[in-house]
């Protein structure tokens, strides 16, 4: 019964070959994706790092963004 | 109404859309599986090849929202000049380019059990590979130009240019002989395939519609980041 339904009565290479190629480029689109959005909120809190504390603290209180990236960066870190 | 569309209320109404889709995405990939490889059953003339449909209708379809998309919020930013449609668009694009191309790989895959060949210069896979290559043209335009006012104007050349291949797309399979099957589901009238077969191709697009917007969040949500890191010191 499974090699029935691998093979697909002998369509299993097109089938499989078809959902793999699916699988693989959306997982590595994903995963690029993903890295990139990590790499930038990184690239944001080293640049928020590099502010005096009080050009800090005004960015923060200033920009709900700033606060929720660096809430983010926490959580994950 | 327009606090509402702060970047901070968009980013945050992101980040809540994203843990939205993680949470429920796996489950309904597994039952659109579980539906396209098993419980769907074999076409009467093609056979087991008929579960590629599952991954290649559904690819194609977004193919050609995604260029919809961008024609539309094109055509929106010449004429209200919101940037906000640039960055989507930039988001977007990516993703109508990996689906085009899946929809041509599965295709051909599809094409050698059915028809005998890999591929065939007729009208659909023909204007599928125009869209693939508009695609490639617009992604370039980001990737070359450097003064964003010169990008938006290119951009939107290529997508309004590109749209006219859209139409072409749709109704190539009636207006020439070719070897592609005509439209089996239609919007107006009745569908000529089987709700065991519709079903089953409804859940994976649902699958598709998912991947695409969760990869739409996480592309957008990085743009704001660019943006807000460039504007640091001016916050």
């Amino acid at each position: 019964m499974i090699t029935e339904f691998i093979s697909m009565n002998g369509y299993g290479l097109f089938v499989w070959l078809s959902f793999s190629i699916v699988f693989i480029s959306c997982a590595a689109f994903y995963f690029k994706t993903k890295k990139t959005l990590r790499k930038y909120e990184q690239e944001f809190l080293t640049e928020l790092q590099t502010l005096s504390l009080e050009e800090k603290n005004r960015a923060l209180k200033s920009s709900k963004v700033a606060q929720q990236i660096l809430a983010t960066s926490s959580k994950t870190n | 109404m327009f606090k509402f569309f702060s970047s901070s209320n968009i980013y945050s109404v992101i980040q809540k859309l994203i843990k939205f889709i993680n949470s429920i995405f796996f489950l309904i990939l597994i039952i659109g599986l579980t539906f396209a490889l098993v419980l769907s059953p074999p076409d009467y003339i093609q056979g087991d090849s008929v579960r590629i449909m599952y991954v290649h209708v559904p690819s194609a379809w977004l193919g050609l929202a995604c260029f919809s998309f961008i024609t539309l919020f094109s055509i929106f930013n010449f004429i209200f000049k919101i940037k906000n449609f640039y960055f989507i668009n930039k988001s977007i694009a990516p993703i109508g380019l990996l689906f085009t191309c899946l929809a041509i790989v599965t295709g051909s895959l599809w094409g050698q059990p059915t028809w005998g060949t890999w591929w065939a210069w007729d009208a659909r896979l023909t204007s599928m590979l125009v869209l693939m290559l508009f695609y490639i043209f617009y992604i370039l335009v980001f990737k070359l130009l450097n003064k964003e006012e010169l990008i938006i104007k290119v951009s939107s050349i290529i997508a309004i240019i590109g749209s006219i291949n859209l139409p072409i797309i749709k109704y190539s399979v009636e207006w020439w002989t070719t070897l592609h099957q005509p439209a089996s589901i239609k919007i107006i009238g009745s569908s000529s395939i089987h709700s065991t077969m519709l079903l089953p191709l409804m859940v994976m697009l649902l699958v598709f519609l998912l991947y695409a917007a969760l990869i739409f969040l996480m592309k957008y949500k990085t743009e704001i980041i660019r943006i807000k890191k460039k504007n640091i010191k001016r916050i």
